[in-house]
């Protein structure tokens, strides 16, 4: 399927749309909270984010099949384009760019230009939070969760974030492993 | 078109729904007696097993027709449905691995689509979505919550009859 095809399928994917600050707030209700939990330990905040991600990944993946009606990808490259421009673009409205890839093709950056989860976020002046919290973390886990339903095992963490005063947003995917389909247990 | 039964396996291969509509031929009905009309007992020698072996037994089947149909056809091909002479069996996979199975009588047109809405507007809706059932179901827990149920009674008896 060529990348055109993808951004074809996620112009054309309807789904309701709730307000954009509904969210941003709500998202940044949960970072805050999370923080005030962990006493700003932020890679702690960091992982919860990340299994939060997850466990929403495993679902969203049903719902991103039921609605574009895509079928399997034939190969990663097809994968990235797939959640960049149809994976992002129908669940929050932005196509990140896909780019970065390694030779073997089995690891991409996603380059975010815009990011509806960090509007109106300025993270706290404490020293620490600009080098070790991920505020977009979530997102790592819901890619992880989502690709582990298609039998793709994956690996993704943000490698900067304009947030923390980079240039560009960038989250790195690797691909790990692709899952063999689970055999029925054997009868004793 | 009558739908005798329908199954649902998740990626860990594990029976996560189960519901049949008739009565098996030949099982319990005919030892009732005075109601029991002759069409019935058409089964033949069937033996009453548990449901649970149905399932396996169906499971059995799918994965390994899949299996060998993807050797022949490619990883892109899937069977959609094969019959024999009491009944056909349909099958739809969604690339999460979650396996629908109906079977019906011979006469019945494809299932294909239908199995495929049962998945959008059934499945994900009602179970997927629902916050607080688990995200995976061993042993069918959270599959079997009401309005999944009611909306699969009214699509199997309204839409597919």
């Amino acid at each position: 399927m060529s990348s055109s095809k993808a951004s074809r399928i996620g112009e054309e994917t309807r789904i309701d749309k709730v307000n954009a600050e509904l969210v941003t707030l709500t998202y940044g209700t949960i970072v805050a909270q999370l923080c005030q939990d962990y006493d700003s330990d932020y890679q702690e905040v960091n992982k919860q984010l990340d299994k939060m991600g997850y466990n929403i990944g495993m679902r969203l993946i049903e719902d991103f099949l039921a609605k574009s009606g895509v079928g399997r990808c034939a190969n990663f490259r097809e994968t990235a384009d797939m959640i960049a421009k149809v994976g992002f673009k129908i669940f929050l409205n932005v196509a990140p760019t896909v780019t970065n890839w390694t030779s073997d093709n089995n690891q991409f950056s996603l380059i975010f230009d815009e990011n509806p989860l960090a509007d109106f976020v300025e993270l706290p002046d404490d020293g620490r939070a600009q080098d070790e919290l991920w505020f977009s973390n979530i997102l790592c886990g819901v890619l992880r969760g989502a690709l582990e339903m298609v039998q793709m095992q994956i690996e993704a963490h943000f490698v900067s974030d304009i947030l923390r005063g980079d240039d560009t947003t960038e989250m790195r995917v690797s691909l790990v492993r692709y899952i063999e389909d689970e055999m029925p247990p054997e009868e004793e | 078109m009558t739908v005798y039964s329908f199954y649902i396996f998740d990626r860990h291969a594990e029976c996560i729904y189960k519901r049949r509509w008739l009565p098996r031929p030949a099982s319990i009905a005919g030892k009732s007696g005075q109601s029991a009309t002759p069409a019935i007992s058409a089964g033949g020698g069937q033996t009453v097993r548990a449901t649970d072996d149905d399932s396996k037994l169906v499971f059995g089947t799918v994965f390994s027709l899949r299996n060998m149909v993807r050797k022949l056809g490619g990883d892109d091909d899937n069977f959609v449905a094969f019959n024999t002479s009491q009944y056909k069996l349909h099958y739809y996979e969604t690339p999460t691995n979650i396996k629908f199975v109906m079977l019906t009588d011979t006469k019945s047109p494809s299932m294909r689509i239908a199995l495929q809405q049962i998945y959008i507007n059934l499945y994900v809706e009602y179970v997927v979505k629902n916050p607080l059932s688990p995200v995976e179901h061993p042993g069918g827990v959270g599959v079997n919550n009401e309005l999944f149920e009611e909306s699969l009674e009214q699509f199997v008896t309204r839409v597919l009859s």
